[in-house]
């Protein structure tokens, strides 16, 4: 038996992107091997009104990767007088997770938010950096019961059609909401580490960010 | 080649025929031309006193602080140029922290004073270095009872019963030498060494003062702090009374 | 491998040296030879070890904690209407061995914040070290402002993230619990990784098991300190019937707007009067 850096915290995220709106959702259990350390713990950075990132994985490294993402964020607002927009910073993430490539951050993480036509982005990510914009996304314990849920429900374009179609999803704001509460009921029956409750955050160029909390099984 | 060092005063690495340095000796007039600071160890304690003349109205009350915590038990008045006062003060934080690591035990007064006239006696001996314009008055509570140290820039270090510095030192000087400071508490002290303060004011110039004053000792459960601000206002004010009425009364008998 | 049933490597082996090894230039093959491979290479040698050797030539990395030695198990925090109560017994195991039985492992911070360790008791010396230091420095700034426990968990945090990023753990896991005047009370706790979080109660070890049970179905961030203290007795008690590395010897530590209150050591009634308990060998037919 011998010592290891890491650990796995549990978790899953989902992020969607529509036209005129994101939807990044994030589970709130927090546990280690068969225990729950805490049943309230949010996962989802907001970095400022047009970028969210959720992360699952290690919950060290992601106390540390936000920590690092809003200072550079704060930085970035401090020289060009404005907000670090999705794009910019989706950019940034992949750089900061790729520059610990030899020891890295073991997160999954999502960016998401809105870009300048205030269509939904969304970028997904591995653990050192590789990232791609999609349509939507989910990452953390619960993706492999989730994803193919999204692919099934969202109606999206495929990313394998050509010419190549704009991958945000159909579906309107609320439907696309109800889907994410109806991946995270599902996810939470089977994946134990997903549960106790998810944090659900809703971004409009109209009303800007605003959240949810839908309570999940607590077993 | 003639004035004062007669070219022996350029350099702390150069000695003067009669054997002085006069660099060194220049920088301890820093200190003597500086505001006057007076420390005193009592009964049950020790009170270190600054009095600071009004730089402009502008200024803050208690912005342009010369006593400073070095830690719980210790605390220091910097005379003379308050830059290089502070860097004996940020030496003495790490001194103290560093022996606190160490030993496991708080710093013991000489051992601090001695490492900091150290300290200071190294910006003597360089040609590229210049001397500190600064001294520690030091103020202490250890196991040995309370303590008043002077570590001075030339490097020497002297435990005292009251010492003063700066302008006006040997009026104070001279006052505190009548007084029973052995036989006194901290808090009946206090007023004594303001009106000793007071006393040495330049009658001629209508400059305000703000008297800043710090002390420790049983009564504060060993630990170095400000002397509470009412307290000290409360003191200021009464030693202020005394001093009209001890003048008038003079005058009276006069 | 259980890591508590295992001796130290170097107190198992003993500090024995082989005479067979004169020269540092074998120490390369010191395993062929059977010789430990920390220690001097001849007995008395003030000479470098065969350590440095290895380490140079890059037979061997450098290593660092990879278990505790003497520790301290469960520690418990929980809120109720005015501030926290922290509990935790006084013993530091060797491996299995209740080796002390008077360590006080809450420590008073300042006047809004305590802090509890389990784990590596010479590691939360070195945390107490650490955050005294940090008590002194705020002293000395001499500024009217103290630190609050928001701030005591966060720097916890970043020192127990940082010595694992340098893959020495400080081998801990430590609860923050205080009242912060503007903010109210507050209870964390942070990991040897650096995964912290914060919640109503916290429990480490095996408390998480045993007590936080009980915690998530009682505790109330409005309950009273009455309520409170019988809570916490009544979870030290499960922990003590069912840990067999727990003592009956606790200290319990309060935290208030008026202060810090660290409470002196105390016992728990505890009865043992089961029937079994009576004549155990009774349904044990030769047994004496």
């Amino acid at each position: 038996m011998s010592w290891s850096p890491y650990d796995l915290n549990g978790g899953t995220c989902i992020a969607i992107g529509g036209e005129g709106y994101c939807i990044v959702a994030a589970s709130t259990r927090l546990s280690t091997g068969f225990s729950i350390l805490t049943a309230d713990k949010s996962m989802i950075l907001p970095v400022n009104s047009k970028c969210l990132i959720a992360s699952a994985g290690f919950d060290g490294d992601r106390s540390q990767l936000h920590k690092v993402l809003t200072f550079r964020s704060e930085n970035y607002e401090h020289f060009h007088k404005k907000p670090m927009s999705c794009p910019a910073m989706a950019q940034m993430l992949g750089n900061t997770l790729y520059y610990k490539r030899f020891f890295p951050y073991y997160t999954f993480n999502l960016c998401a938010g809105l870009d300048d036509q205030g269509l939904g982005c969304v970028y997904t990510y591995d653990a050192i950096g590789s990232h791609e914009r999609v349509g939507y996304s989910c990452q953390g314990s619960g993706k492999d019961l989730v994803q193919p849920v999204l692919d099934n429900q969202l109606k999206a374009p495929s990313i394998l059609e050509l010419p190549p179609k704009v991958a945000v999803t159909s579906l309107s704001k609320d439907e696309a909401i109800e889907t994410v509460k109806i991946a995270f009921s599902a996810a939470s029956e089977r994946d134990i580490y997903t549960g106790d409750a998810v944090e659900i955050f809703v971004m409009t160029p109209e009303h800007g960010v605003q959240k949810e909390i839908l309570p999940l099984r607590r077993d | 080649m003639s004035g004062v060092g007669s070219g022996y005063d350029l350099s702390v690495t150069t000695f003067s025929p009669e054997g002085r340095v006069f660099q060194v000796e220049y920088a301890g007039k820093a200190t003597d031309n500086g505001v006057p600071c007076v420390g005193v160890c009592c009964k049950d304690g020790a009170i270190l006193a600054v009095e600071k003349p009004e730089e402009t109205k502008m200024m803050l009350p208690q912005s342009n602080r010369r006593i400073f915590t070095v830690s719980r038990h210790c605390g220091m008045a910097v005379p003379g140029k308050l830059p290089d006062g502070r860097q004996i003060v940020s030496r003495a934080h790490q001194e103290a922290e560093q022996y606190k690591r160490f030993y496991g035990e708080t710093i013991p007064t000489k051992v601090l004073c001695d490492r900091l006239a150290n300290f200071c006696h190294v910006f003597s001996l360089y040609w590229s270095l210049r001397p500190l314009g600064s001294a520690a008055l030091t103020a202490s509570f250890d196991d040995q009872g309370p303590h008043i140290y002077l570590s001075e820039t030339n490097g020497v270090s002297y435990r005292y019963y009251g010492i003063a510095v700066g302008k006006g030192r040997q009026g104070i000087k001279t006052e505190l030498e009548r007084l029973k400071l052995g036989e006194m508490t901290t808090r009946e002290a206090l007023k004594v060494v303001c009106k000793c303060l007071m006393r040495q004011r330049d009658e001629s110039s209508n400059k305000k003062y703000e008297i800043e004053l710090a002390w420790i000792s049983e009564e504060t459960g060993r630990e170095f702090q400000r002397v509470p601000e009412d307290l000290a206002k409360q003191t200021v004010e009464d030693a202020k009374k005394e001093i009209e009425q001890e003048d008038s009364d003079s005058d009276m008998e006069a | 491998m259980i890591p508590h049933c295992q001796l130290p490597s170097h107190i198992a082996t003993g500090p024995h040296v082989s005479p067979f090894v004169s020269s540092p230039s074998h120490a390369g093959r010191a395993e062929d030879l059977h010789v430990p491979s920390s220690g001097s290479s001849a007995p008395f040698s003030v000479a470098p070890s065969a350590d440095h050797a290895e380490a140079s030539a890059g037979a061997e990395p450098r290593k660092h904690t990879t278990y505790p030695y003497v520790t301290g198990n469960s520690v418990l925090a929980i809120k109720y209407k005015d501030g926290v109560l922290m509990a935790a017994d006084m013993l530091g195991a060797y491996g299995s061995t209740k080796r002390y039985k008077s360590v006080q492992r809450i420590l008073r911070v300042n006047d809004t914040t305590i802090v509890g360790a389990s784990g590596e008791i010479s590691d939360f010396q070195y945390i107490s070290n650490l955050l005294d230091e940090l008590m002194t420095q705020d002293f000395c700034y001499d500024d009217g402002c103290t630190m609050t426990p928001k701030e005591v968990h966060a720097y916890l945090c970043r020192v127990m993230y940082n010595r694992r990023n340098k893959m020495d753990p400080l081998w801990n896991s430590l609860v923050v619990a205080g009242v912060d005047k503007t903010s109210g009370s507050f209870v964390g706790s942070v990991g040897m990784l650096g995964t912290s979080y914060t919640d109503s109660h916290v429990a480490t070890s095996f408390g998480n098991h045993l007590s936080r049970p009980l915690f998530r179905e009682f505790q109330r961030d409005d309950m009273s300190l009455e309520e409170a203290v019988s809570l916490m007795q009544e979870a030290l008690r499960v922990l003590f019937y069912r840990d067999k590395t727990s003592i009956n010897k606790y200290v319990l530590a309060k935290v208030e707007s008026s202060g810090v209150a660290i409470s002196k050591p105390f016992a728990l009634d505890t009865k043992w009067d089961l029937k079994a308990f009576v004549n155990p060998s009774k349904h044990a037919v030769g047994s004496w």
